[in-house]
């Protein structure tokens, strides 16, 4: 066990060395999500101006900077787990041949991507983390972190997200074995994904058929929960409970069908320009 | 000048061949494209969509100004995919491989082969859908009378608008020579570009100023729709065509700039 995880760590400290080469990526994803949630206020404003003037609750919202800051969160929770980079990284290497260099290695091609993924990420993380720590002093308390059980909380699922979501994008790159340029999927999901998990507009203010659908899917255990964890204003620990009991559920049955995919993909892999 | 304006053309017309001929190697990358577009704009009629249910108008614009505002949002996306997406995003790379060598020892201005060299053919067959769409919608828009010369003032407006869009994307991108591996400009741009995804109803005081004049988002989707939709406005037509002039000027000093940095392969 101890061999493995030194094995991993490096891999992840390795990703990590490379990933400080390209500072400009954190002051670039820091301005996404600075430019992006601006854009959202400007807008959500104009559509909410009567709840604003009366401060009133805009559905499951206890007022609109509540709204702004699910949002915000819901941004960086949504950075945080995307793995674009990596992915375009693993179809060239499937296609490419490249993926050569991990089967003669006694080292597994998903847990060596996963870490690759955290490790470019980490500069995320840490951008990310000061601005969630800034949130309340810019905007005032009550909206975030309301109690040390909502920091765990978010942080243990947060780390499930992200775990979720890789296994998702290893699905979808796992279809290069076939088709060899994936590219556009993870495109398209991507772009879905945006809007379905609702770094745009809150789940809940979503038309019932389409909440519906997006409650019973994976989507709302990458970012929706835990935000909702995180901007909650008491801890109900039912509702994390279950709530995790879920999101697991949905990384067992994402990973077995990244796995299932994979071992057929493997048998199809000819090595090509290797 | 008419010499030099047709030996372009012709060059671009050869680029056009050549682009069709690669494209056609790989039909099913052109086909997966076309559907990232239609998944890319029904997501984003998706969110108006949920919008929508909540109010009627977003400042002045109604429901059906907004979906018009939508159309030609993504008409000059799909123009932009057709003339430069695919030439502009390979920038940074060309940089960093030393590959601009190619590129400068041509005899002809590398602006223009850097930018137009690759047509993206999937952007002209979602620009003609959408397109269609638009002219649908406009016969059905209930709120005012849309004229030929509301057409002709959209049509030159559009243009403007794209020329605007491609010289903030230029000098974004153009940054690559600053830095080590700019790697971050696609995404740089393509969010400064989301200010031009929402109508400039949103924008007020300060911020309003500065998106029709130093950030000038307002002037690329939302100036084309007030002309297409409201009619003639004279402050709005000189303001956006020399904001366009200004930051084409502007694009082609970053340029010659830029290439001063250059230090060749591997650089």
């Amino acid at each position: 066990m101890s061999d493995w995880i030194k094995k991993y760590y490096s891999v992840l400290k390795m990703s990590w060395i490379q990933t400080l080469e390209y500072r400009a990526n954190a002051i670039v994803g820091a301005f996404a999500i600075l430019s992006g949630l601006l854009i959202e206020y400007l807008l959500l404003s104009k559509v909410f101006s009567d709840e604003i003037s009366s401060n009133s609750p805009i559905q499951n919202f206890d007022s609109f900077n509540h709204l702004i800051v699910y949002i915000m969160l819901c941004m960086m929770v949504g950075q945080l787990k995307s793995s674009w980079h990596n992915s375009m990284m693993m179809i060239d290497e499937i296609r490419s041949g490249d993926l050569n260099r991990y089967l003669i290695k006694p080292i597994s091609y998903f847990s060596y991507n996963f870490m690759n993924f955290i490790g470019h990420n980490s500069l995320f993380y840490i951008v990310y983390f000061i601005m969630m720590s800034l949130i309340p002093i810019i905007i005032g308390p009550g909206y975030i972190f309301n109690g040390v059980f909502q920091i765990i909380g978010f942080l243990v699922t947060l780390i499930i997200s992200v775990f979720l979501s890789y296994s998702m994008y290893f699905c979808m790159i796992c279809f290069s074995f076939w088709f060899g340029e994936v590219r556009a999927l993870i495109i398209s999901y991507n772009v879905f994904n945006i809007f379905l998990s609702g770094q745009l507009i809150p789940i809940s203010l979503f038309p019932d058929g389409l909440k519906q659908f997006v409650m019973n899917s994976p989507f709302r255990y990458m970012i929706d929960f835990p935000v909702s964890i995180a901007t909650s204003d008491y801890f109900n620990y039912q509702y994390f409970i279950d709530g995790v009991l879920v999101q697991i559920l949905w990384c067992i049955i994402i990973y077995l069908i990244g796995r299932i995919i994979y071992i057929f993909g493997i048998q199809q892999y000819e090595a090509f320009g290797a | 000048m008419r010499h030099l304006v047709l030996k372009y053309l012709k060059l671009w017309t050869a680029f056009f061949r050549n682009s069709l001929t690669r494209e056609m190697e790989f039909k099913a990358n052109f086909i997966a494209h076309i559907m990232v577009d239609i998944i890319y704009y029904s997501s984003l009629y998706m969110f108006y969509y949920v919008i929508f249910q909540f109010t009627d108008t977003i400042g002045s614009f109604t429901k059906e100004t907004v979906i018009i505002f939508m159309i030609v949002t993504y008409m000059i996306d799909a123009v932009y995919e057709f003339f430069f997406s695919g030439n502009i995003y390979s920038f940074n790379q060309m940089i960093v491989k030393g590959n601009l060598d190619f590129i400068l020892t041509k005899p002809i201005n590398s602006q223009f082969l850097l930018s137009f060299r690759y047509v993206g053919f999937n952007g002209i067959i979602s620009f003609l859908m959408l397109l269609f769409l638009l002219l649908y919608l406009i016969q059905n828009y209930p709120y005012s009378n849309i004229t030929v010369i509301n057409y002709v003032l959209f049509f030159i407006s559009f243009i403007i608008g794209n020329i605007i869009w491609y010289s903030i994307d230029f000098v974004i991108h153009c940054l690559s020579f600053w830095f080590k591996n700019f790697s971050v400009a696609g995404w740089l741009g393509s969010n400064i570009k989301q200010f031009s995804m929402r109508p400039d109803t949103i924008y007020g005081g300060v911020l309003r100023k500065i998106m029709f004049s130093f950030l000038p988002m307002a002037m690329i989707a939302s100036v084309p729709v007030r002309f297409l939709i409201y009619g003639f406005d004279f402050f709005l037509l000189v303001n956006q065509i020399v904001v366009g002039f200004l930051f084409f000027l502007l694009a082609r000093y970053v340029w010659v700039k830029s290439l001063k940095k250059y230090e060749s392969a591997s650089s």
